[in-house]
């Protein structure tokens, strides 16, 4: 069977941002009060402002309590991204954060919980040196991402839902000329031509682990496009994985994120024979040894084969107590009882859950690139944390680079109307991606998903050496290979198999680039632990990891790390 | 250290068990022609999305339906199932429960099978201006101080997640397009007694017009079914009274 000609729908705006979460939001109301009257599209996989992993945040960080400065929160991110992080990224994220809280709450309309005496409620998150966690209830996420949903409606910008992007389109001299996108609902190719655009698509890199935190339409798009279109991406072999990712067998709830804080508060984590196995990795703390250390015990418990039979441990709260869980932890408590336990007095199986990417996209602190018109904002972005992510600096990340990257982003379209699409690239990208329903026979994208997020736990997860790193390569190669023969039945409208098979084919790029970032790394920092250079080198190793594109595959090459504000020997400030 | 439990390894393994049979599930689909009947595995534990996830996987790849962060924080696997709206991430299925029968929520257009379009649920939203309008265009903002009279109200009724199942679950909603439902009165509630905001005058118009408080006979069915706990129709009640008398 072949496929009849398919038309293109054209969309003109001055601004096109992909993805609906904290950066994009932010990116629409800041391009909106950067250029009144812009004309902006906003495009969302699923619904607006209800897609993506920022609805999810538990709390923002943000230096403003009285014994806070902006200068600490960055010497944290520092400090715990092991020095690799782009200093002046960093350095945006710690001093914009308060005034971006302040937008929130005065100019957004944010309720964030308060005390008595009317100062903001900031609590303590594990890894800051000062409490500095804004937040409301454990439902931070949803408020922030309700109230900026809310916003649009005063800015009304072009909404496009179920519209997910494909390709960045360019013109002949290179430079942003919108964006080929796929209308899911009805099965159409969508031309969004825009002077610039912003890349705010939530990453999706954790989404390449059988265990992931992750929504359910992540699936790397934003790092794929821009991947395409010839961008830079650094720090892609860090993964950041947390230890208490609910472990529920087949269930769609697996994944779904318990609380560090349990694990704080005095329980015991058992592998599949009941010994407490941090004794084993760490006797003098236990179960309170950093979180990313205990994630790594659980890994290697699993791994060994010392885990459950459905590869997981156990967290035993009980020593807790119930009253304290259900005071302290009610949210945490409910979430696993609908996974049929009750944490006050069963054993929950957790495993060690994907929870982000902290590797993206090379940008500038405005989220600009090297593609004139093209921002990159969020998790897509790479550079802010470095080596390993601390929570409550993701939705901050995602407000205050979605602000910078919007209003740089209607600067930068203001008397710069789009140029025309270079020729071929729309016939191009719409063949290749129509190519699945038109084959009579062929895999399905499920099988192949299923096989490459195996592979990635087994030999890109916690703990990586060089054969495995190698042989997963091999592997995602072959299955790239299989990928490229799928066929998937059925009519192009909102067809969910035909997404998937494209959800895999970013999926098996992006996987493909931590893969041969995980394997120029011959050192151990923050996430990325390597059995084969099981130390951290910084007389060698203060270099990040980039990644290109290439005819031939990805590109490695390592650069210097610019310590442009804090050294590693500085002492605490 | 504990003792290692005895019994430990077995519980473990028969929490990892057989799964308990097989389920009747019945889903409403778009497409007179396509199969609505299904016999799905059980696993444990299991949810509502389960089912759905089941049934595309193993026996209809077209079934079409919405889910997004599976933790009840996006608002967006909202069907009825037996009737009644639930989040389908949230909604165990019991090991006694022989039949499921899963529909697209009520009073919205529906797109494919289980997906509805929300624009006739977002068009009432938009209706009650759901943004703050702050105050003072500069300076320090009123600030919501926990102890003041209006954060009760506020507190209680916040973290609605826009998922539609009180204006599914609402007669009035869905028969009357100009009624403004409760998720949307709710909200306007949330900003009438919000001191940060100036439009309250503006609101409390909108809701005590045609379509606002009145068009409410008060039955509850939006509280009832909240995924969330929050409680519209008492919201409603509460713009009834302030209508006549503005809480500030």
């Amino acid at each position: 069977m072949s496929l009849p000609p398919v038309d293109v729908e054209a969309v003109d705006v001055d601004v096109a941002i992909i993805g609906s979460g904290g950066a994009g939001l932010m990116a629409a109301l800041h391009a909106a009060a950067a250029a009144p009257g812009i004309r902006l599209a906003i495009l969302s996989k699923g619904i607006v402002g209800r897609s993506g992993c920022s609805i999810m945040a538990q709390g923002y960080n943000a230096a403003l309590g009285p014994d806070d400065d902006p200068e600490r929160h960055f010497a944290d991110v520092v400090r715990a991204g092991g020095f690799l992080n782009d200093q002046e990224l960093a350095w945006a994220l710690a001093s914009d954060a308060p005034g971006v809280v302040r937008e929130l709450e005065s100019g957004v309309g944010c309720l964030f919980d308060r005390r008595a005496d009317g100062s903001l409620d900031l609590a303590p998150f594990p890894g800051q040196s000062r409490d500095r966690k804004v937040h409301r209830g454990h439902l931070t996420g949803v408020e922030i991402i309700g109230r900026l949903r809310d916003a649009l409606f005063r800015i009304a910008p072009r909404e496009l839902v179920d519209v997910r992007a494909l390709e960045l389109l360019r013109d002949d001299a290179g430079e942003t000329a919108g964006v080929l996108a796929l209308d899911i609902r009805r099965g159409i190719p969508v031309a969004v031509r825009a002077g610039a655009v912003v890349v705010a698509a939530g990453g999706g890199t954790a989404s390449l682990y059988p265990v992931a935190t992750a929504s359910h339409e992540k699936s790397g798009d934003g790092l794929a496009l821009c991947y395409r279109a010839g961008l830079e991406l650094r720090d892609m072999e860090f993964v950041q994985f947390l230890s208490v990712g609910l472990a529920a067998g087949r269930s769609i709830v697996t994944g779904v994120l318990l609380e560090e804080g349990v694990r704080m508060a005095g329980a015991h984590l058992l592998d599949g024979s009941g010994e407490r196995f941090m004794a084993r990795h760490d006797p003098a703390r236990m179960e309170r040894a950093p979180r990313d250390d205990v994630v790594r015990a659980c890994y290697t418990e699993i791994h060994a084969g010392r885990g459950t039979p459905d590869r997981a441990v156990l967290l035993d709260a009980r020593p807790i107590g119930r009253a304290e869980l259900e005071r302290r932890f009610a949210d945490i408590v409910a979430r696993t009882r609908k996974a049929g336990r009750d944490l006050a007095s069963e054993l929950v199986p957790i495993a060690p859950a994907a929870h982000i990417g902290i590797g993206g996209v090379v940008i500038d602190p405005d989220g600009g690139t090297s593609i004139p018109g093209l921002f990159v904002a969020g998790e897509d972005a790479g550079g802010v944390h470095g080596a390993s992510w601390q929570g409550g600096n993701g939705i901050a990340e995602s407000t205050v680079f979605g602000a910078r990257a919007g209003a740089r982003a209607a600067e930068s379209a203001l008397g710069h109307p789009p140029g025309r699409p270079g020729a071929g690239q729309i016939a191009d990208a719409v063949r290749r991606v129509y190519a699945p329903l038109g084959r009579p026979a062929g895999p399905r994208p499920l099988a192949i998903a299923r096989e490459l997020r195996e592979v990635m736990w087994q030999e890109a997860g916690l703990v990586r050496d060089e054969p495995g790193l190698r042989s997963a390569a091999t592997a995602i190669a072959a299955l790239t290979e299989r990928a490229d023969s799928i066929a998937v039945p059925g009519p192009p409208a909102s067809n969910p198999s035909w997404q998937e098979a494209l959800d895999l084919r970013n999926q098996l790029l992006v996987a493909g680039i931590v893969v041969a970032a995980a394997g120029a790394r011959r050192e151990t920092r923050g996430m990325h632990v390597r059995t084969d250079h099981p130390a951290r080198d910084d007389g060698r190793w203060l270099r990040t990891v980039v990644v290109r594109g290439s005819p031939d595959g990805p590109v490695v090459e390592t650069r210097p790390v610019v310590l442009s504000r804090l050294r590693p020997e500085a002492p605490a400030p | 250290m504990v003792a290692p439990e005895p019994a430990l390894a077995a519980r473990v393994r028969a929490s990892a068990g057989p799964p308990p049979g097989t389920i009747e599930v019945t889903v409403a689909r778009s497409d007179p022609a396509a199969q609505r009947d299904f016999r799905v595995e059980r696993f444990r534990p299991m949810v509502v999305l389960d089912l759905l996830i089941a049934i595309q996987r193993e026996h209809d790849p077209s079934l079409a339906f919405r889910y997004s962060c599976r933790v009840a924080a996006c608002g967006t696997c909202t069907v009825r199932v037996d009737g009644r709206p639930v989040l389908a991430c949230q909604t165990i299925v019991d090991d006694d429960r022989r039949a499921a029968r899963i529909e697209p929520l009520g009073g919205l257009p529906v797109v494919r099978d289980l997906i509805v379009d929300l624009g006739p649920f977002l068009d009432r939203w938009r209706r009650v201006t759901p943004f703050l309008v702050p105050v003072g265009a500069d300076g320090e903002p009123g600030r919501a101080v926990p102890t003041a009279p209006d954060r009760g109200a506020i507190d209680e009724d916040l973290d609605c997640i826009t998922c539609g199942a009180c204006f599914a679950a609402c007669g009035m909603a869905a028969a009357d397009a100009s009624f403004l439902g409760p998720a949307a009165l709710l909200r306007a509630m949330i900003l009438v007694a919000d001191r940060r905001d100036g439009a309250a005058d503006a609101r409390l118009g909108v809701v005590g017009g045609d379509g606002g408080v009145d068009f409410c006979h008060g039955i509850g069915a939006c509280s009832e079914v909240c995924p969330k706990g929050l409680d519209p129709a008492r919201a409603i009640r509460r713009l009834r009274r302030w209508r006549l008398r503005p809480p500030r």
